[in-house]
C-alpha cells in the first residue's frame, strides 16, 4: 500500500529526527510510568500496613465512634499528698490492687445483628463481626495510695486483643495469619478460654503453646502462635468472639451481643463505593472505612512518600509531558516547514490536503508508537531504579487504649490517656501495571497525534502556488 | 481536447505593504495540441501565468477557462481533481520527493486518481520505460543525475496521461547536452501524445522549437513567433 511505503521511506530517511521526537515523548511518558509505578508501590505499601490490621479479604470496615468519655466509668487513679484512691468503673478503693480491663475504647458498640443485615446488602459478598479491644493492666502498690509513693504512676501494660468471629474465617485480621505452632481457633472453641497469640508478641513475653495469658483477669490457654506478613501490624492476641463479648466493656457497659468492627467484602473493587453508600444508609451513625480512607490515617515515611508521589511526582510528570508534547509539536512543525516543496508538489499533482495531512499524521503516530515503546522501557527502568535504591518505608497507626490516668502530687498534677502505636516497616516496590503501560501507549500516541495535527494544520493552510513559489 | 482561453486575466498579490501585479490584463487562447513557449525576464510573470494555467492559483480578475470550465467558478477540490487527471507539471528543480524511489515518485501522480495497485505498477513501469529509466526504478533522486531526475519528473507528469503539460524551466538546472536530451524527449512526447504544452524557458534555442513563442514583460504577454505547425 502506497501510504505505508511512503511512511516507511520517510521514517527511514528521517530516522534521526524521528528518534529525537520519539525520545522526547519517551522521556515524558517514561516519567509518567515511573511516577505511576512508584505511586502504585506506595499504595501497595499502605495497603500492606492496613492489611495487617483488617485482613486480606476485607474491602470495607465499619465502626462507630466511641461514646463520650464517662468520668464515672473506666479507671481513675487519684494520688495526692494525703494518699490516693483507685476508681474502677465508679467503684473506688484505697487498697493495693491490680487492674485488668478489656475495653473497646477506640470504637463504639454495634449490635451483632447488624452483621447479618450488612451481609444481605446488594453489593456485599460477605460480612463478619469482630471486637477490636485493648487489655490494660496496671498494678497500684499500697505505698502509692498511702501518700508515700515516689516516682509517680507505674507504667501500665497494654496489648491488643481481637475477638474472632468463626462464621467467616476468611475475613478479619486472623485471615492473613499463618500458623507457626500449635493449632488455630475452631468453632468448637467458641466458649472456651483459649487464645492464639502473635508469634512476635509470644516471643517477647515468653509465651508458647500451653502457656497461659491473663485477659480481663481471666486465664486463657495459648493453643497456638501465628505469624503475619512483614508488612502487617497484627493484634497481639486472638480469642473467640463470644469470650471477648463476655469480658469486654465499653464505657463501663458490657459488650455482650455487640461487636465493634464489621469486616465486609465487596463483590468487586469497583463496588466498594456502592457498598460504602449502602452501609452508610443502613447504619447512619457508623463510620465506613475503605482502604483509601484508612490510608489517610497512616503516618510515617509511607505517608510522606505517598504525598511526594501524588503531589510532586504528578506535577513533575505533567510538566515533563507538556514539554515533551511541545517539543514534538515544534519539531514536527519544523519538519513540515522543510517539506513545503514536497507538499506543494503533491498538491500540484492533485493530492487533497486531507490525504497529505493523514500521511503526516501517520508518520507522527508511528513516532508516537516508538515513543510509547521507549517510554515503557524507561518506565520499567525507572521502577527498577526505585526498587534498587528506595529505603524501607514505615507506617504508623495510633489507637487509643481507652485508659485515663490522673495524678495529684507534690510535683504537680497530671493526666494521661495512653495510646498504642502500630508501626510497620514495609519495603517500597515500584510496580509497572498493565494500566500504566496502556496509559503510556495512549499518551505517546496522543503526543504524536498532537504533533502531527500541529504540522498538518500548516499543510491545510498551504496554497500550492505559494509552496512552489517559496522554493522557486 | 485541451484548449485554454484566458480573458483579461490580472493577478495581483501582496508583498509586504506593496501590491504587486504579476499578470496584467492578459488575454490569449492556447489551442488543443499546441506548444506555446513563454520567455521573459525573471519576475515578469512567467511562473504566475503557469500557476494560473495549472489551477494552482486563481486570477484576481478575468477568467481562465480550460475546455470551457472557468477555474474561478469551480471549487478547490474539483480543481484538484482537474489537476490530477488532466494537467501534468514539470518543474525546474524537478520537485521529486527526496525519500521515495523513482518508481514511487511516478506512482504518486496516480494516487489521487484512485488507480488500482496492479494497474499503477504497470503504468509506472511503462512511463519509466518511455523516458529510458526502466533500470532506475528503485533509485532515489539523490542517486540520479539531474537529467535522470528530470526524466523521472517527466514520467510522473505523463503517467496519468494528461492532455496538458505545463513545464516551468525544465532545462534550467541542466547542462547543455542534457538540456538537448530533455527538450528532444519533451518534443517527442508532445508530438506522439498530442499534448497541449506550455513551456516557460529562458533559453531561446529551446523556445524556437515551439509553435508559438510569447514573451512576458511586466505581466503582459506578446506573441513573437507563430508557426502553428507540428515539426
Amino acid at each position: 500500500m502506497f501510504f505505508f511505503r511512503y511512511l516507511r521511506h520517510e521514517l527511514r530517511a528521517r530516522m534521526r529526527q524521528a528518534v529525537v521526537i520519539a525520545l522526547g515523548l519517551a522521556l515524558g511518558v517514561g516519567l509518567v510510568v515511573t511516577v505511576i509505578a512508584a505511586s502504585d508501590g506506595v499504595s501497595k505499601a499502605q495497603s500492606g500496613v492496613l492489611k495487617g490490621l483488617y485482613g486480606v479479604g476485607t474491602d470495607v470496615t465499619v465502626t462507630k465512634p466511641p461514646p463520650p468519655f464517662n468520668p464515672a466509668s473506666g479507671t481513675r487513679i487519684q494520688v495526692g499528698q494525703n494518699g490516693g484512691q483507685v476508681c474502677n468503673d465508679g467503684k473506688c478503693s484505697s487498697s493495693a490492687q491490680t487492674i485488668d480491663n478489656l475495653t473497646s475504647a477506640e470504637y463504639g458498640p454495634i449490635g451483632y445483628s447488624s452483621v447479618a443485615s450488612v451481609a444481605r446488602l446488594h453489593d456485599v459478598t460477605a460480612a463478619a463481626g469482630g471486637l477490636t479491644l485493648t487489655d490494660n493492666q496496671i498494678t497500684i502498690p499500697a505505698s502509692l495510695l498511702s501518700g508515700g509513693g515516689a516516682g509517680g504512676l507505674p507504667t501500665p501494660k497494654s496489648f491488643t486483643v481481637t475477638g474472632v468471629d468463626f462464621g467467616h474465617p476468611d475475613l478479619g485480621p486472623l485471615s492473613n495469619a499463618t500458623l507457626a505452632s500449635g493449632r488455630e481457633l475452631r468453632s468448637s472453641d467458641a466458649n472456651a478460654d483459649v487464645a492464639v497469640v502473635d508469634a512476635d508478641y509470644a516471643a517477647s513475653n515468653n509465651l508458647k503453646t500451653g502457656s497461659t495469658i491473663t485477659i480481663a483477669k481471666t486465664k486463657f490457654t495459648v493453643i497456638g502462635t501465628v505469624t503475619q506478613s512483614a508488612a502487617a501490624s497484627p493484634p497481639d492476641v486472638y480469642i473467640p468472639l463470644a469470650r471477648a463479648q463476655a469480658l469486654a466493656t465499653s464505657n463501663g457497659k458490657t459488650l455482650k451481643n455487640d461487636v465493634n468492627t464489621l469486616y465486609v467484602t465487596a463483590a468487586s473493587a469497583a463496588d466498594v463505593p456502592a457498598v460504602q453508600r449502602e452501609v452508610s444508609h443502613l447504619l447512619p451513625s457508623a463510620t465506613v472505612n475503605t482502604p483509601s480512607s484508612l490510608a489517610s490515617q497512616v503516618t510515617g515515611s509511607v505517608s510522606n512518600t505517598a504525598h511526594l508521589a501524588d503531589d510532586l511526582g504528578r506535577w513533575l510528570s505533567v510538566l515533563v509531558l507538556i514539554a515533551a508534547f511541545a517539543i514534538a509539536a515544534l519539531l514536527t512543525i519544523a519538519a513540515v516547514s522543510r517539506r513545503v516543496r514536497e507538499f506543494g508538489t503533491l498538491k500540484a499533482l492533485g493530492w487533497r490536503s486531507g490525504r497529505i495531512m493523514s500521511q503526516v499524521l501517520g508518520e507522527s503516530v508511528a513516532v508516537g508508537v516508538l515513543g510509547a515503546a521507549l517510554g515503557t522501557a524507561l518506565g520499567f527502568a525507572g521502577a527498577a531504579i526505585i526498587d534498587a535504591i528506595a529505603p524501607k518505608l514505615s507506617g504508623t497507626l495510633t489507637t487509643s487504649t481507652g485508659q485515663h490516668f490522673e495524678s495529684f502530687g507534690p510535683s504537680g498534677s497530671g493526666s494521661s490517656s495512653p495510646t498504642v502505636a502500630h508501626t510497620v516497616s514495609v519495603p517500597m516496590s515500584a510496580v509497572v501495571s498493565g494500566g500504566a503501560i496502556t496509559l503510556a501507549v495512549v499518551l505517546a500516541i496522543v503526543g504524536g497525534l498532537l504533533a502531527g495535527t500541529a504540522g498538518s494544520w500548516q499543510i491545510a493552510r498551504l496554497r500550492p502556488a505559494d509552496a512552489l513559489a517559496r522554493v522557486a | 481536447m485541451a484548449t485554454y482561453r484566458l480573458s483579461h486575466v490580472t493577478k495581483q498579490y501582496r508583498k509586504g505593504s506593496r501590491t504587486v501585479t504579476a499578470v496584467r490584463d492578459l488575454s490569449v487562447e492556447i489551442t488543443d495540441g499546441e506548444w506555446l513557449a513563454v520567455q521573459g525576464r525573471t519576475g515578469h510573470g512567467k511562473s504566475t501565468l503557469l500557476h494560473l494555467l495549472g489551477g494552482l492559483d486563481r486570477p484576481s480578475s478575468g477568467t481562465v477557462e480550460l475546455d470551457g470550465r472557468d477555474f474561478g467558478q469551480i471549487r478547490d477540490t474539483e480543481l484538484g481533481r482537474l489537476r490530477a487527471g488532466t494537467i501534468g507539471f514539470i518543474f525546474q528543480t524537478f520537485n521529486l520527493v527526496p525519500t521515495l524511489p523513482a518508481a514511487d515518485n511516478v506512482e504518486a501522480a496516480l494516487i489521487p486518481l484512485g488507480v488500482a495497485g496492479t494497474e499503477r505498477a504497470r503504468r509506472v513501469a511503462e512511463a519509466l520505460e518511455s523516458v529510458g529509466l526502466a533500470d532506475r526504478a528503485r533509485h532515489r533522486p539523490a542517486e540520479l543525475s539531474g537529467g535522470q531526475q528530470q526524466r523521472v519528473a517527466i514520467a510522473r507528469a505523463l503517467v496519468k496521461q494528461p492532455s496538458v503539460l505545463l513545464a516551468d524551466e525544465p532545462t534550467g538546472n541542466l547542462d547543455e547536452e542534457t538540456r538537448e536530451e530533455i527538450v528532444t524527449l519533451l518534443e517527442k512526447l508532445w508530438r506522439e501524445r498530442g499534448l497541449t504544452l506550455v513551456l516557460v524557458t529562458h533559453d531561446s534555442s529551446v523556445a524556437r522549437r515551439a509553435q508559438r513563442v510569447g514573451v512576458m514583460s511586466n505581466g503582459r504577454l506578446s506573441i513573437r513567433q507563430d508557426t502553428r505547425r507540428r515539426t
